[in-house]
């Protein structure tokens, strides 16, 4: 509760996450969420797009964000969260992905903030933002 | 299986239902390594794997096309979800538009559980106008 408290000011920093992407983390996303897009899964298939090969679901670089906030702000995400976020870049396998996100106003009972995450390099993968009701 | 490349605007899914259940919550739980809706309480069930398992409703009624990706995404969780709830998703095709060879999907979803609102969202997915690879 004391850590909530102190997430409802402009300017707040939420804490990081980081994670590395690996096959075998997408091949368990792939199978709870039931996407098993070849994109994410075959090799063979994936070199032969744009991206050269296997990628991440957004979904699951997004729950990353979203465990920022659970973080950040407890059942108030869980009960009260939105986003509104655009997949920028893949995440690949060895990626290491970092969150990142910053209150940029609370008012009115409401809590808007910035979020998004890099990977090593640094290039944003996702960014949108997030509200919730303080 | 219909593929929703087959699918046009105002395209309704089949309403479909499904279990939060403990072995499902702990596999996604463990796909996305959050390790922060427990310390909220361990009935908790973080809002995206919401997210995830309507996707996995709406891909048993019709298949993704190879190569799709995950555009955009806007979520608005207005209820947190536990462990057992009982959940029905509902989804329909909003837009349908093609640009530069690809088809741009917007998908609009609303889950709730019976009388309660739980979550609602869209996702924007582009997929290969030809059938190939973006």
């Amino acid at each position: 509760m004391t850590q909530q408290r102190t997430m409802t000011e402009a300017g707040t920093t939420l804490p990081v996450i980081t994670k590395t992407i690996t096959q075998e983390k997408i091949n368990a996303y792939a199978d709870a969420g039931g996407d098993h897009n070849p994109l994410h899964l075959d090799e063979a298939f994936a070199a032969e797009t744009q991206f050269g090969g296997t990628i991440a679901h957004g979904l699951l670089v997004l729950a990353y964000i979203s465990e920022m906030l659970t973080e950040a702000f407890g059942e108030a995400w869980l009960a009260s969260g939105k986003l509104k976020i655009r997949f920028r870049a893949p995440a690949r396998p060895g990626d290491t992905v970092t969150t990142s996100g910053s209150v940029i106003s609370a008012e009115g009972g409401r809590i808007v903030c910035e979020i998004g995450c890099r990977n090593a390099d640094g290039e944003v993968l996702i960014d949108g933002t997030a509200e919730l009701r303080s | 299986m219909t593929s929703l490349a087959a699918l046009a605007k105002g395209h309704e899914f089949p309403a479909a239902t499904f279990e939060l259940t403990n072995d499902w919550t702990d596999a996604y739980i463990a796909a996305v390594e959050d390790e922060a809706v427990g310390r909220v309480g361990a009935e908790f069930v973080p809002p995206m794997a919401v997210a995830a398992l309507s996707v996995r409703a709406l891909l048993e009624n019709a298949s993704l096309p190879p190569g799709s990706l995950h555009a955009g995404q806007e979520l608005a969780f207005s209820s947190a979800v536990r462990r057992g709830d009982r959940l029905t998703a509902n989804a329909h095709i909003i837009s349908r538009g093609e640009r530069q060879g690809a088809v741009l999907m917007s998908i609009e979803l609303d889950v709730d559980r019976g009388e309660d609102d739980v979550m609602t969202g869209r996702a924007t997915i582009a997929f290969p106008a030809d059938g190939g690879s973006l």
